[in-house]
């Protein structure tokens, strides 16, 4: 509770520290730690290794592009029915997934993933794509809240939104997590055959995680849109979703603030820094490798542990002196 | 719309191809249960090396011969080096390779640079079939990939070497109490998996332009192949490849190259859910 109340304060005190371009880095974070998330939710809690989470985060922006162009709808609509995408694409893509097991649930997500680029590139089916998968908005989305009108122009309007918004999210990712569903997955990802055995519904279990965290990487998907006012094919490859792979594990997967580490470690690195350093990416492939070297369990897991560590040592030294 | 037997060829000698990269993918994934998404990549640095070596001494045959032999060396030294600590758990294995992939594809990119580039047929010779001028290098990578799978099976099952790859893939605790050198047999095949990329990379790149994305096409192909085939079943993913390729090549010759990668897919899909076990039933390789 003190933690993410210091959280909070920190997120609603850093208008006042960061400028601009510095505050939509941060929103950036958030957005693609989110994304991450997603991916850390089926694979720490559900010990489903999925490559398809690109894939929801794409039909996010595909369902916001859907409704602001077709149905000119408005932000919390365009909101929703990227959400509602999302889900609805993993309600089939999930039920073939969570069919099958380890490496084959692997190799099926990358599989629905290329399938569904390739139908995406096709110039065959152009209909289907429309408009909506590459796309630079033409204007600049505002947002209704009560009686006022936000417009996304402001930098500081879009950070506090999307704090709030990311909030949200993770909230109810806690709350699953922690309920019975949560400790279910957690005892089918431990050991699937004694799961069955107590009588749990192994499969529907997965699948209806994995729907879950497809509406969380949906949802990151349209913050995404509003942030950057642009989408692209590229956010249905696979590649993309090895990005969330490798922030979560790196972060932590079975943590929900793991993701969220694991992303600003990787932006900060890649992003921030090759500015200064073109080949910057190599050293991030270097530290990479390190990380998984020294910190199997995660950077926000191995440096929680430390400063426990060095508290504990430094509480028992004052007693001692 | 091309000839028909002409795309099933092409497709024949690509799922060739494919199958030499898949077979070293599938060693390293079954032998270390490690999912090497790195692999795509060694596949381009052995085409990249190909035109580096091509550009300098102006030969393919020597860059032919030395490459995969620079694969060996380079996969044992990586595996010894640097992966051994994170064996043995998919999740790091994938990040680790993931870095590795990063390191491999940007420093590509900032030696070799970003624009693809063409190698020309170090064969020259083309004669006249199905009703066009069929290049007879393609026939030669054929070749070359057949001669080398069945090399890799030679070796597998004539050698001591090849037999204690297998001892220690079936059960490593035994093996190694039998003595087997396990350590070492990990380093070499990490080795040979790479080397297999590497020529992939050197055989292919005549046919394909070379850059440093390549291998992100190819990676997927192989995982299916891999997994399609039957994990651990060496023959059923280099057979499973090949399929997939003449497959598609088939479908091509009446739809579009997408719609054929579509289909394909699709089939596989429907494979995979039917026949978890994979394609063929299991073989000890």
């Amino acid at each position: 509770m003190i933690r993410a109340a210091a959280l909070l304060a920190a997120a609603f005190a850093a208008p006042l520290v960061l400028v601009d371009y510095q505050l939509v880095f941060v929103a950036e974070i958030l957005i693609w730690g989110l994304f991450a998330l997603s991916f850390g939710l089926v694979y720490g809690f559900g010990g489903m290794l999925s490559f398809a989470q690109a894939l929801f985060f794409g039909m996010g922006c595909y369902g916001f592009n859907l409704a602001t162009y077709k149905y000119s709808m408005g932000t919390w609509g365009a909101i929703g029915l990227g959400i509602t995408a999302a889900m609805l694409f993993a309600i089939p893509t999930g039920y073939i997934a969570t069919r099958v097991r380890q490496h084959h649930f692997l190799i099926v997500t990358v599989i629905l993933s290329v399938l569904t680029s390739a139908v995406l590139a096709s110039g065959h089916w152009r209909w289907i794509a429309g408009p909506y998968v590459t796309r630079s908005l033409p204007f600049v989305p505002t947002v209704a809240i009560g009686p006022w009108e936000f417009s996304f122009g402001s930098e500081i309007f879009t950070f506090y939104f999307t704090v709030v918004m990311v909030g949200i999210a993770v909230w109810l990712a806690w709350r699953l997590v922690s309920s019975p569903f949560g400790k279910a997955l957690v005892a089918i990802r431990d050991n699937e055959h004694r799961a069955e055995l107590i009588g749990l519904n192994v499969n529907r279990l997965r699948w209806l995680m994995f729907t879950f965290a497809a509406g969380i990487a949906g949802f990151s998907g349209t913050l995404y849109v509003l942030l950057a006012r642009y989408t692209n094919l590229e956010f249905f490859d696979w590649t993309y979703s090895g990005k969330a792979v490798v922030a979560a594990i790196v972060g932590g997967a079975s943590s929900l603030a793991g993701p969220f580490a694991g992303m600003a470690f990787y932006l900060v690195t890649t992003e921030h820094l090759s500015r200064y350093f073109q080949q910057f990416a190599i050293l991030f492939g270097v530290l990479l490798l390190v990380v998984v070297r020294f910190a199997p369990d995660g950077l926000y897991v191995t440096l929680a542990r430390w400063l426990r560590e060095a508290m504990r040592a430094l509480r028992t030294g004052s007693r001692a002196a | 719309m091309e000839l028909l037997p002409v795309l099933v060829l092409n497709g024949l000698v690509w799922g060739l191809i494919v199958a030499l990269i898949a077979l070293g993918l599938s060693i390293i994934f079954g032998l270390l249960d490690f999912i090497n998404v790195a692999h795509g990549d060694f596949f381009m640095v052995g085409a990249v090396l190909a035109w580096v070596l091509i550009d300098t001494t102006g030969n393919f045959w020597i860059a032919f011969a030395i490459v995969p032999v620079i694969g060996l060396i380079a996969g044992s030294l990586i595996e010894r080096g640097v992966l051994r600590p994170v064996e043995n758990s998919a999740s790091l294995s994938i990040v680790a390779s993931f870095g590795l992939s990063l390191i491999l594809q940007e420093g590509v990119r900032a030696t070799y640079g970003a624009t693809p580039k063409r190698i020309l047929d170090p064969i020259g010779v083309t004669f006249p079939m199905f009703g066009i001028n069929y290049e007879f290098y393609r026939l030669f990578a054929a070749g070359v990939s057949v001669i080398a799978i069945g090399g890799f099976f030679l070796f597998l099952h004539r050698t001591k070497f090849g037999t204690w790859m297998r001892a220690v893939r079936q059960d490593r605790e035994i093996a190694v109490a039998m003595g087997v050198p396990s350590d070492r047999i990990f380093m070499v095949t990490f080795g040979l998996g790479t080397a297999l990329a590497m020529l992939g990379g050197v055989v292919a790149a005549p046919l394909t332009s070379v850059e440093f994305r390549l291998g992100l096409d190819v990676l997927p192909l192989c995982f299916i192949a891999v997994i399609i085939g039957g994990l651990g079943n060496l023959p059923g993913t280099a057979v499973a490849a090949v399929l997939l390729s003449v497959m598609e090549g088939f479908i091509m010759s009446f739809a579009e190259p997408t719609t054929a990668r579509i289909v394909s897919l699709i089939l596989m899909s429907v494979m995979l859910l039917m026949r978890p076990q994979g394609l063929f039933t299991k073989v000890t390789a």
